[in-house]
């Protein structure tokens, strides 16, 4: 019961504070500003699969930082004492918040590639069968880098001793622990995809196990 | 656990220790509190007052040394005790995008209370500390004192049988915190257990049923008030109210182990005695003499040693 209750607590914090908002219209707006920018020069890629490119490239720094500060930021100000206190176990609190900033990420990404793929049908009618093929492996492959951007995020969040340690910390390390699970496409193996997202969810395990261990060990 | 007066120690430290790398900063604490008591807990700053919170609330570990509370072990059975225990910290902190009911109904909804219990729990709570107007307000739009008090309803909401409460009168005016104490009073009288740790000595004498003094880490003394106060003789001083003033000074300093009187406001006078001598004899000499030179006594009271008074004291180690 306390899982769901601190999940949905998470995302109505991001509601209220107006994360949810930005990230929802945010990262769909660039989708769209990009097809302004690129309909102006010319461009021939579809948007369909322009928007998978700038959903994975942003997604997952979006998330670690997400994460990263506001951890570092509940902590430093003793926002969890009063969560700590009471009688639910601590890795709820963390795994409640990887998941609600990841489910949000998750639904940014979907709304800025169906974006996409709205204006690539406005534009030129219904998109090849290849271009959504190569949308939807692009997006698979986002799905699994945000996953361990956002274990990483959360570790570096846990553990940094301030914003700034975190920030410095996810833009050195989170980003490039995320582009491991590229490792199989650009190995070019076959079946590519499918080991791209066991890689991310094996990755994403230990770094939130990692987390929610170093957390329960933690003293406030 | 029952103890020899035959009532329940609620909460128990044994040879507790907490060092921070070079830093002990508690040394084998032991006491015991029974249920329903309120306990002052004081000591200057970095004496190890909030140390001791935060290893009863879980927050800490200790080092050394067994802790039981409500006959529950800390920390393995932290679960457990955190369903019996309300927690105010010293800097009370929520996130910044809550409002005040949601702050309390989530708080209310992890101890595990229905819907409708907490709504009610709120209402009633929020009238009790007036804030009912801002039951809807964003927390970052309320006084640092209106957030205190929503620090001390979220730790009552759940009718908890300890209150553990870190500085909880600090940042409230004088009519809040006499309306807290009659509170706490009230809490206290209904079983709850209250511990607390104040740098308002006032306060602590005020509501305290027991009182335990901390110092570099180590509890320099525990007892009620009397208890602590029987250690220090009565001061040579009688202090008394008149109402009507015959301003004859003269003929009473005049009395034997009279050592000199002071005039402390317009009715009241201060008299100080020789040291050593036989206060109810001299007490009893000066009322007579007071009645025959026509003086009108409102009250008389020897005056007794204060709070601060002894409270340096052991701090000294003189006690």
């Amino acid at each position: 019961m306390s899982f769901s209750l601190l999940f949905k607590d998470e995302l109505n914090g991001f509601y209220k504070s107006k994360v949810m908002i930005f990230l929802w219209i945010g990262l769909p707006l660039m989708t769209l500003l990009i097809h302004l920018w690129y309909s102006d020069t010319g461009g021939e890629i579809p948007l369909t699969s322009l928007s998978a490119i700038v959903v994975s490239s942003l997604g997952g720094t979006i998330a670690s930082v997400m994460l990263t500060v506001s951890i570092i930021h509940e902590k430093t100000r003793r926002v969890y004492d009063l969560f700590l206190i009471r009688p639910i176990k601590r890795w709820k609190i963390i795994v409640s918040k990887f998941l609600a900033v990841y489910v949000c990420l998750i639904i940014a990404s979907t709304l800025a590639i169906i974006l996409g793929i709205i204006i690539d049908f406005a534009n030129t009618g219904l998109p090849q069968e290849a271009v959504l093929n190569g949308a939807l492996q692009s997006f698979a492959i986002s799905i699994s880098m945000m996953a361990v951007s956002s274990a990483a995020g959360t570790l570096i969040g846990v553990g940094a001793p301030s914003v700034l340690v975190g920030a410095i910390l996810v833009i050195y390390g989170g980003n490039q622990i995320s582009s491991i699970p590229l490792i199989p496409s650009i190995l070019n193996m076959s079946d590519a995809v499918p080991f791209t997202i066991i890689l991310g969810a094996i990755i994403s395990c230990v770094l939130l196990v990692t987390a929610v261990a170093v957390f329960n060990k933690k003293q406030f | 656990m029952k103890n020899s007066t035959g009532k329940n120690d609620l909460l128990v430290f044994e040879g507790v220790s907490k060092r921070y790398k070079d830093l002990l900063a508690l040394n084998n604490v032991s006491f015991k509190i029974e249920e329903g008591e309120i306990f002052g807990y004081i000591g200057p700053n970095g004496a190890g007052k909030t140390t001791t919170i935060k290893i009863m609330v879980g927050l800490l570990r200790q080092t050394h040394g067994k802790l039981h509370i409500g006959g529950y072990s800390m920390p393995e059975e932290k679960d457990k005790v955190h369903k019996l225990l309300g927690y105010l910290p010293q800097m009370v902190a929520f996130q910044d995008w809550r409002t005040v009911d949601d702050a309390l109904t989530t708080f209310g909804k992890m101890s595990s209370l229905e819907k409708d219990v907490i709504d009610r729990r709120i209402e009633r709570s929020l009238e009790l500390f007036d804030l009912t107007d801002a039951r809807y307000k964003k927390i970052t739009e309320l006084s640092g004192g209106m957030i205190q008090k929503v620090g001390l309803v979220q730790a009552l909401l759940h009718n908890p049988k300890l209150l553990v409460l870190d500085e909880p009168l600090a940042g409230f005016d004088p009519e809040t915190r006499y309306q807290v104490k009659q509170i706490f009073k009230k809490l206290s009288k209904n079983g709850t257990t209250i511990f607390f740790s104040s740098h308002i000595l006032s306060d602590v004498e005020d509501i305290a049923t027991k009182i335990g003094i901390l110092n570099y880490g180590r509890i320099m003394k525990i007892g009620t008030l009397d208890e602590l106060k029987a250690n220090f003789p009565m001061k040579p001083e009688i202090e008394v109210v008149l109402s009507k003033d015959a301003g004859r000074l003269n003929e009473l300093e005049s009395l034997r182990g009279v050592e000199s009187i002071k005039q402390a406001a317009p009715n009241k006078l201060v008299i100080h005695l020789d040291k050593g001598i036989d206060l109810d004899q001299a007490t009893n000499q000066i009322i007579q003499q007071m009645i025959k030179l026509e003086y009108r006594i409102r009250s008389f009271n020897p005056v007794s040693v204060s709070i601060d008074e002894i409270y340096l004291q052991y701090l000294k180690g003189d006690a």
